[in-house]
């Protein structure tokens, strides 16, 4: 669809509009405020002429005269006239700078209100970096252009249509020879900004391209520095940039035409004028008065449609950056929530999968005619080998995906009835790759609840086992983590993650190896916590060691997307399966430790 | 300054730029008086052929301004594109140089405003000056000295207010150079929560946080909102102000110029002259307004940009080649090695003394914390050891260069990570020009290649940020593959073997072993490193025992403990 998108310059044109008209919605909302700039516009305008006028005619009837009766009283009042024009100035730049940063701050605040509405595999399609960049670069570009273009605009079209009175009043048909130009202006601007529009576009592509490939090497650093890569990511670099500079080195050197254009066709129009006038003036169709003043008109009229045309390009430049953030924002949003969906306040936590398929691809599928059941209390472990859809199954609890057929009900409820975020109120996770944000371990433990208390949070953290190392840390629980939770090791985050859960007290708790970095005493002594956690809550736990799931109440194997084995330990022993060998291996291995 | 040194590749289009600039501003200039002979001779004159003439001329010239102008605009844009991606090239370049405390130093969200964003106001503003900035001051210049030349007493009134102008233009651009310095800086807060929420969207779904998450961005967004809205308001102070001293001179001329036309000591004609002029040049004023912003953004971004740019790399590379060469064997040595992580008061490895010889295998074992990582990233000199040193083959590492150490080690790190690419191209990160056989043996013995060749388009298969869903077992073996694919001379596996079930595990250590290269491997599990030759374990950052499984069995209590641990979950049933 994109594609398409940027294929055609005809519906890239009609889009142009459509995200000017969008862009001005955003505008439109500050209506009183924007009246109140155009008001000022005019003022100005209007005391700017107003000045040279009074100078003017202070020159003929004083300074020529030598009547220096009153003068003081007139410059006086031109002091006056002039102060306001200042102020009217300040003020409307005062206030369209408001309208401007206030838009700007909807559109990113939508955009980011956005990303949270859609579904996760839209994140798991893009880069970061990438997205980061619309919120950057590409507001950045309407910012840039709302900051002067609408008091531009404004006060263009206004001299523009002030002229063109004068001028028609003057002379109707020297007008029509100036207004020959325009149709070569509009020809010269359709051209020009053809191709800008279309290069801003792929510049700002381009950019956001860059821009996902600086976030992903530079959280990469690790492997680009281990695997001495960084000549081959720079030379990567370097394209991506190129591509950059290339989109930018045309839009620029087009866009840099048009006020020289302008410019060409503006003398242009003053010589036909003085050239048509001239004969008309020999045949005595206007006086010589007549075309002086109209060629002074000439040329006050083009200004502004040297000005219009260029904010009409400054204006693409906004416009391909509001695309891209329109692109999101008109993104579909996470399955919303079905209408007859409720929000839950009370969760058991039975879980019941009923035959449920679902594929991260369109083609083929990844796990297929899944029934289980959790009641409330139970503890689910999952085993199988890697890839089996162990994490697809989790993804679907957590409906980070929805099922392609079948169904989930919690508590006997369909899951299309519940609303997302109320079902996951009552769900805590540690997961796979723990993450942290950037602040400190206390705050970092709190995100579980935010309204817990101090000693709540330490009391997580100590059931957690993460205490003694939180404690030695040289601010304890103040301690400020850095990005991406450098500088504590992989272990000790999971311990994070793990009181956090503690901390949410949910009815469902989901544990995706959530002790896989975590030494084995550790382990054993956090085991006991999790065995508490556990308790009352429906749990499903993901652990490739067994014995971190031999006590579950049931057991789930899984294999090629299939649930082919369920029980719990000791009846899935006897069935000599699957898990039978699983276990097998492992206990040959402990037994050949033990001896 | 560096940012600016770089602007002398592109001194000769610049140059040619700015003389085309002038072209330009010349006709222009020029422009007036050829309007001004069409009427007076032309029109005025009734003489339709003078206008055609001079109007031909016009057209000429304005041919030629046009000309100028487009050929301006390849220069201008040529040497502002190339500027910017020279920074951008340099700053890249430095970034990657740059150690790991350097990189705790700028949040990765401000290294990247720093690389697009920063860049592109220069660029911009190197483009603008390029065509018109100087236009202004000229402009200005022009104006005063004719004015002078019409009448010096009354011109000298105005020519006294510029001096103060000047001055309060200054003052403003410094001022909001500060400001607009204030509104990067909050752009990069921006940007840091926006790219906490992007990698850490599954945590905040799972938890619905997304409106705390919302709260927290908007209080970001608010901050730039209101540094930026301030700034520009800073720099609009300026015009309204200008304009209206300017407007005052006029007045003032107004008034003297009267007395003076009383006393018979200058004409009307000169003081509507120096009326005109000042109303130029406040013209051309007006125009400064426009060129303070952009200039003190400029600035703002220049200083960000240098910031990055002069950072000096605390991770020295070291020039000896000769003995690179001979990193044939893979012994490792630590000896006393204490290591702290920069800024930091507590070391995190003390006394470190170990000899893994070639071709033999150390397991490390060790409680959460205990120092297990750090040491693992000592080797491909990640980090340097605060104290005492690590050899290779007896040569002291931070002598060599970075480029033929990190060639004799294939790394896999904890957290696997792959890049956005194909399959292929993250394979090749361990070996360039790897065939297909070499690729398929590392993914055969990397345990992975039944899952790759069950992908619909194999080896070619989207990874990393755009790609496909891969379970963490998955990506791990993957990133194993990229290291064995290396057929590096010493292997460090820092727990990469976590999520592997333990046959496929078995199987993978299996495999490794004909490669023949010293492995260092962190590991959880007793079965793991009781195959090993030599076990380390690490309490608190000290070896408190080596030996292999069954000297650690007899007098390491730890050892014993965690033994226990494992054995007593596996018999529990």
């Amino acid at each position: 669809m994109k594609q398409q998108k940027e294929a055609s310059t005809e519906v890239d044109r009609g889009s142009a509009t459509k995200t000017i008209k969008r862009i001005w919605s955003y505008l439109a909302v500050h209506k009183r405020l924007l009246n109140a700039v155009l008001f000022m516009v005019l003022l100005s305008s209007g005391l700017g002429l107003l000045g040279p006028f009074i100078i003017g005619r202070t020159i003929d009837t004083h300074l020529s005269t030598r009547d220096a009766n009153g003068l003081g009283i007139i410059l006086v009042g031109l002091a006056l006239v002039y102060l306001l024009h200042s102020l009217s100035l300040w003020l409307q730049n005062y206030w369209m700078i408001g309208i401007a940063q206030e838009t700007v701050f909807s559109m990113r605040t939508e955009l980011f209100s956005k990303l949270h509405k859609l579904p996760i595999r839209f994140f798991d399609k893009r880069q970061s970096g990438e997205l980061m960049s619309r919120v950057t670069n590409d507001i950045e570009n309407v910012s840039t252009t709302l900051n002067s273009s609408v008091i531009q605009i404004f006060s263009s079209v206004l001299t523009l249509v002030g002229t063109l009175a004068v001028m028609l009043w003057l002379s109707p048909l020297l007008t029509l020879v100036t207004m020959t130009i325009v149709p070569l202006m509009f020809l010269g601007m359709k051209w020009i900004t053809n191709r800008t529009g279309r290069l801003y576009k792929e510049q700002q592509k381009h950019l956001g391209e860059l821009n996902g490939f600086i976030e992903e090497s530079i959280s990469g650093q690790r492997i680009i520095k281990a695997f001495s890569q960084e000549e081959k990511v720079i030379s990567e670099f370097l394209i991506k940039s190129e591509n950059v500079k290339k989109a930018g080195y045309w839009a620029q050197v087009y866009a840099g035409f048009i006020p020289k254009l302008m410019n060409m066709l503006n003398n242009l129009s003053f010589t036909l004028v003085a050239a048509v006038g001239g004969y008309f003036a020999l045949r005595g169709m206007v006086t010589i008065g007549t075309i002086v003043i109209f060629t002074e008109y000439a040329r006050q009229f083009t200004r502004p449609l040297n000005d219009l045309s260029n904010q009409f390009n400054t204006l693409l430049s906004a416009v391909a950056g509001a695309d891209r953030v329109f692109d999101i924002i008109d993104e579909v949003e996470e399955t919303s929530d079905e209408k007859q969906s409720k929000a839950i306040s009370t969760l058991e936590g039975k879980v019941e999968f009923r035959d449920v398929t679902f594929a991260y691809e369109k083609d083929g599928y990844t796990v297929r005619g899944l029934s289980f059941l959790a009641r409330p209390g139970e503890s689910v472990a999952l085993v199988g080998p890697t890839g089996a859809g162990k994490s697809t199954i989790i993804n679907l609890i957590t409906r980070f995906y929805e099922p392609a057929s079948g169904k989930i009900l919690f508590d006997d409820q369909d899951s299309m009835n519940i609303q997302r975020e109320s079902l996951r109120n009552h769900m805590a996770f540690v997961l796979q790759e723990s993450f942290l944000f950037q602040g400190t371990i206390r705050e970092n433990i709190r995100y579980g609840r935010l309204d817990a208390t101090d000693e709540e949070v330490e009391k997580a953290a100590n059931m957690a086992n993460a205490y003694s190392f939180i404690k030695r840390m040289p601010k304890g629980f103040d301690t400020e983590l850095s990005q991406d939770g450098s500088g504590i090791s992989q272990g000790q985050k999971q311990l994070l993650s793990i009181a956090r859960a503690i901390l949410a007290d949910p009815s469902i708790l989901i544990l995706d190896e959530a002790t896989s970095s975590i030494d084995t005493i550790t382990e054993i002594k956090i085991q006991e916590a999790l065995r508490l956690l556990m308790k009352g809550r429906t749990s499903f736990i993901i652990a490739h060691r067994l014995n971190t799931i031999q006590q579950a109440d049931q057991i789930l194997v899984v294999d090629s997307g299939q649930i082919i084995e369920k029980g719990s330990h000791d009846e899935l022993l006897k069935k000599r399966g699957f898990y039978h060998s699983l276990y097998q291996n492992q206990l040959r291995k402990d037994h050949v430790k033990a001896q | 300054m560096k940012v600016l040194s770089l602007l002398k590749p592109y001194r000769i289009p610049m140059l040619i730029a700015i003389f085309l600039m002038l072209v330009e501003l010349g006709v222009e200039l020029w422009q007036p008086l050829l309007m001004a002979q069409i009427i007076d001779d032309g029109i005025a004159q009734n003489d339709l052929q003078t206008v055609l003439r001079i109007g031909a001329i016009m057209l000429g010239v304005s041919l030629l301004a046009l000309g100028a102008g487009i050929a301006n605009s390849f220069f201008a844009a040529y040497a502002s594109q190339n500027f910017g991606f020279d920074i951008r090239k340099n700053l890249y370049e430095k970034v990657q140089a740059f150690s790991f405390s350097n990189f705790n130093q700028y949040p990765t969200s401000s290294l990247i405003t720093r690389i697009t964003n920063d860049v592109n106001q220069l660029q911009m503003t190197l483009f603008m000056s390029l065509r018109i900035a100087l236009r202004a001051p000229l402009l200005v210049i022009g104006g005063i000295i004719i004015a002078l030349t019409v009448n010096v007493k009354l011109a000298l009134g105005f020519i006294l207010v510029i001096p103060p102008l000047v001055f309060f233009l200054i003052w403003i651009m410094k001022k909001s150079t500060r400001l607009f310095k204030i509104v990067q800086e909050k752009l990069d807060k921006v940007n840091m929560v926006m790219r906490e929420n992007l990698t850490g969207i599954r945590l905040i779904r799972a938890f619905s946080r997304g409106k705390y998450e919302s709260k927290r961005f908007k209080q970001s967004n608010q901050d730039l909102r209101e540094r930026t809205a301030f700034a520009l308001r800073v720099t609009e102070i300026a015009i309204p102000v200008l304009l209206f001293f300017m407007n005052m001179t006029v007045i003032a001329v107004l008034w003297f110029g009267n007395i003076d036309i009383h006393n018979g000591n200058v004409t009307v004609g000169e003081v509507v002259a120096v009326v005109n002029y000042t109303a130029r040049i406040t013209q051309a004023f007006s125009m400064f307004s426009w060129i303070i912003m952009v200039f003190s953004r400029a600035i703002a971004s220049t200083s960000r940009i240098e910031e990055v740019l002069v950072t000096e790399s605390d991770l020295q590379e070291g020039h000896n080649k000769l003995e690179a060469a001979n990193l044939a064997g893979g012994k490792i040595e630590f000896k006393h090695v204490s290591f702290r992580y920069p800024d930091t008061e507590t070391d995190v490895l003390k006394d470190i003394n170990f000899c893994a010889s070639p071709g033999e295998t150390v397991a490390l074992l060790g409680a959460t914390g205990s120092g297990k990582s750090s040491l693992f990233q000592l080797i491909p000199r990640l980090y340097d050891p605060t104290k005492g040193k690590v050899e290779i083959d007896g040569v002291d590492i931070s002598t060599l260069e970075f480029d033929h150490l990190r060639k004799q080690i294939g790394y896999v790190p904890q957290e696997a990570l792959l890049f956005t690419g194909t399959i292929k191209e993250n394979l090749a990160w361990g070996k360039e020009d790897a065939s297909h056989e070499e690729m398929m043996k590392a993914v055969e013995d990397a345990q992975i290649l039944e899952t790759v060749e069950s992908l619909p388009h194999k080896y070619e298969t989207m990874l990393g940020q755009k790609g496909v869903n891969l379970s963490g077992g998955q990506k791990q073996r993957l990133s194993i593959a990229r290291a064995l694919i290396k057929r590096p001379r010493i292997l460090l596996l820092d727990d990469s073997t976590s999520a592997l079930d333990l046959k496929t595990e078995a199987k993978l250590l299996d495999a490794i072993k004909p490669y023949n290269c010293t492995t260092l491997i962190i590991t959880q599990k007793i079965s793991t490193a009781k195959e090993a030759d030599t076990i380390l374990l690490l309490e608190d950052g000290e070896i408190i025992a080596a030996g292999n499984h069954n000297d650690l069995l007899g007098y390491s209590k730890l050892y014993q403990n965690i033994y226990q641990s494992q054995l007593g979950m596996a018999e529990s049933s």
